[in-house]
């Protein structure tokens, strides 16, 4: 490919060249990867899913039955297929494990393959988010869950995920939502934003600050009410209900807190409920790596310390995306570019003049889509109400069934920080590692005034990160039934 | 899914017993859900109905036994014809003696 790009230099490959991982394809890993390779310098990339793109970008599992418009995600496949001769790209596989004691850094991949160790020089983590869901009743009957789900049931599997939908929750993407499940003649029967529209008015002059996204969204804003689905602002999920599966939710007007008035609440006959309250910033790959966090506002309430290329507290560690601080898939992608810069300018590809010259215009239109995010931000801003939705007997950890009314016992005793609540009550110590109920969990707590944000602590992930076979461990067989490796299930390792 | 033609490029799998169509590149869940079953496993401690959360491989809810290795995430897993899936039901994970809840330090 190189050689029909005769402005491309030449691949380093003398055995100079520092070795570059990058975990995560989506818009931030793949931005780094080709900001490297257009440079010359080889990577690695280790990625879940078969075909790069992360969620945002998802390729179609399942052939779409009409052509889709090629995104942004197609655009940058194409990039990374260019430098194809100096990426390589570990599909299908997932870390389990980074270490990074004496200057070194080791990272345990799992793949199709069995087990095997990286040792990067540089080391980038682009994790992504995941949707962030507060416990309410009925939350963990099938037939509930969340927008991004729908959205990978329509776009990626072919598959409809409902016949009478409501998107429920809070933010732009339940819009996004909506409109795919209505382009494929889903009966998306309304869409629940908890923030009232005399609040979302005055937040109006930060989101002027990028009149396109504004724009964008105003399309969308449009396009809902073109497809007829009903709006209802001010309004929260407060119940889901059914026999083994969803069959109605429960729905309350809300205050500017989002306490629900139970008084006027109406159930709604639906079979699928979508609902999400923002992102959680992945920080599982940072936390093992030993990376310093920042408290924020924001769901999941930490991100890691970064100097301003995306650098963490850990030298030859760098991050970026959604992972690094949930911002969207074009922040992502600059982010990711300005880490690609910032790793050339470490590794003497790139002078500091010349590298100031190019991170200038990335920094710039940061800095602008970033006042549009604060606006955003401010919109969707979690409110106390949401805490309070969960009744005594409400599963708070889906993991380990532990209810409400447990955890509350626990709380009372004094157990006010993620750790001591994980040890009196086991909250967290399931497979999904405290992903789904610790941040929940530790809003509650700033919520209910037992706790600040910085007490109730980081959140703490163990080694393996996903659970792997015991074959895959020891590289036999990867395959090899019943020999499961159980340290992700029942021991715990908080740190 | 009714015509001929679409279905010659199906493939198909067993869940608990019953043959199931899907489209080559579904996920496990994806399939199960498109004809009608949302309910993945049993949880261990009240044995309620779990299925398809987040779609992402982050919640753990879905997991099911295929060709008899448990905990296996549905939303990630493609379906293979001739495959094997059951509906996990309770802590199907087998506890290697040897890693008993640990000391905290």
């Amino acid at each position: 490919m190189s050689a029909s790009q005769p402005t491309s230099p030449a691949t380093i490959d003398d055995g100079s060249a520092p070795r570059i991982v990058i975990i995560g394809a989506g818009p931030a890993g793949m931005g780094t990867a080709i900001t490297l390779a257009e440079r010359g310098l080889p990577v690695t990339i280790v990625d879940q899913n078969p075909i790069p793109g992360g969620q945002i970008y998802r390729y179609p599992a399942v052939p779409p039955v009409r052509p889709r418009t090629p995104d942004r995600g197609s655009a940058l496949r194409v990039l990374l297929d260019d430098h194809s001769e100096r990426i390589t790209l570990l599909s299908g596989h997932q870390v389990t494990n980074i270490e990074t004691a004496d200057a070194e850094r080791r990272v345990s991949v799992c793949g199709p393959g069995g087990l095997r160790t990286l040792q990067p020089d540089q080391l980038v983590l682009a994790p992504g988010a995941y949707e962030y869901v507060p416990p309410f009743p009925g939350w963990t009957l099938p037939g509930v869950m969340t927008p991004g789900a729908a959205q990978q049931l329509v776009k990626s599997q072919g598959v409809a995920p409902g016949r009478r939908v409501l998107l429920a929750g809070t933010g732009p993407f339940l819009l996004v939502v909506a409109l795919a499940l209505h382009e494929v003649g889903v009966e998306v029967i309304g869409i629940a934003d908890t923030v009232r529209r005399r609040d979302a008015f005055w937040k109006l002059p930060s989101l002027l600050s990028d009149g396109k996204l504004l724009k964008q969204g105003f399309d969308y804003l449009a396009g809902v009410r073109k497809a007829g689905i009903p709006l209802l602002t001010g309004r929260i999920v407060t119940r889901a209900e059914g026999r083994g599966r969803l069959q109605q939710v429960v729905l309350a007007p809300c205050d500017s807190d989002w306490i629900p008035d139970h008084d006027r609440s109406a159930p709604m006959k639906v079979d699928t409920l979508c609902v999400g309250y923002g992102f959680v910033p992945r920080l599982g790959l940072a936390r093992l790596a030993g990376c310093e966090l920042t408290p924020t506002n924001l769901p999941g309430g930490w991100i890691p310390t970064t100097d301003p290329w995306g650098q963490t507290s850990v030298p030859g560690v760098w991050t970026a995306g959604d992972g690094a601080g949930v911002a969207g898939a074009i922040v992502a992608e600059l982010a990711g570019q300005l880490v690609g810069l910032g790793i050339l300018s470490r590794c003497g590809v790139l002078e500091p003049g010349e590298v100031e010259r190019l991170a200038d215009p990335i920094r710039d239109r940061l800095r602008q889509l970033g006042r549009f995010r604060s606006g955003l931000d401010e919109l969707a801003e979690l409110k106390p109400g949401l805490s309070g939705l969960a009744s005594t007997d409400t599963v708070v950890c889906r993991c380990e069934e532990i209810t409400r009314e447990t955890v509350d016992t626990a709380i009372e005793a004094g157990n006010t920080s993620l750790r001591s609540l994980k040890m009196a009550t086991r909250l967290g110590m399931g497979p999904c590692q405290g992903r789904m109920c610790q941040p929940a969990c530790a809003r509650r707590l700033v919520d209910i005034g037992c706790s600040t944000a910085e007490a109730v602590g980081r959140p703490a992930f163990r080694p393996p990160l996903v659970p792997v076979t015991v074959g895959q461990v020891a590289g036999i067989d990867a395959t090899a039934p019943e020999d499961l490796v159980d340290d992700a299930w029942e021991t715990d390792d908080v740190s | 899914m009714s015509t001929t033609s679409l279905r010659s490029e199906m493939i198909q799998f067993e869940f608990e017993g019953q043959q199931v169509l899907a489209r080559p590149g579904q996920s496990v869940a994806a399939a199960l859900w498109a004809v009608g079953i949302p309910d993945l496993r049993l949880t261990p401690e009240t044995q309620a109905p779990r299925g398809y959360f987040c779609g992402m491989g982050v919640c753990f809810d879905c997991l099911v036994t295929i060709d008899g290795r448990p905990n296996c995430q549905a939303c990630l897993v493609p379906v293979a014809a001739g495959m094997i899936v059951s509906r996990q039901t309770g802590r199907a994970s087998l506890l290697p003696p040897d890693s008993e809840p640990g000391d905290v330090s």
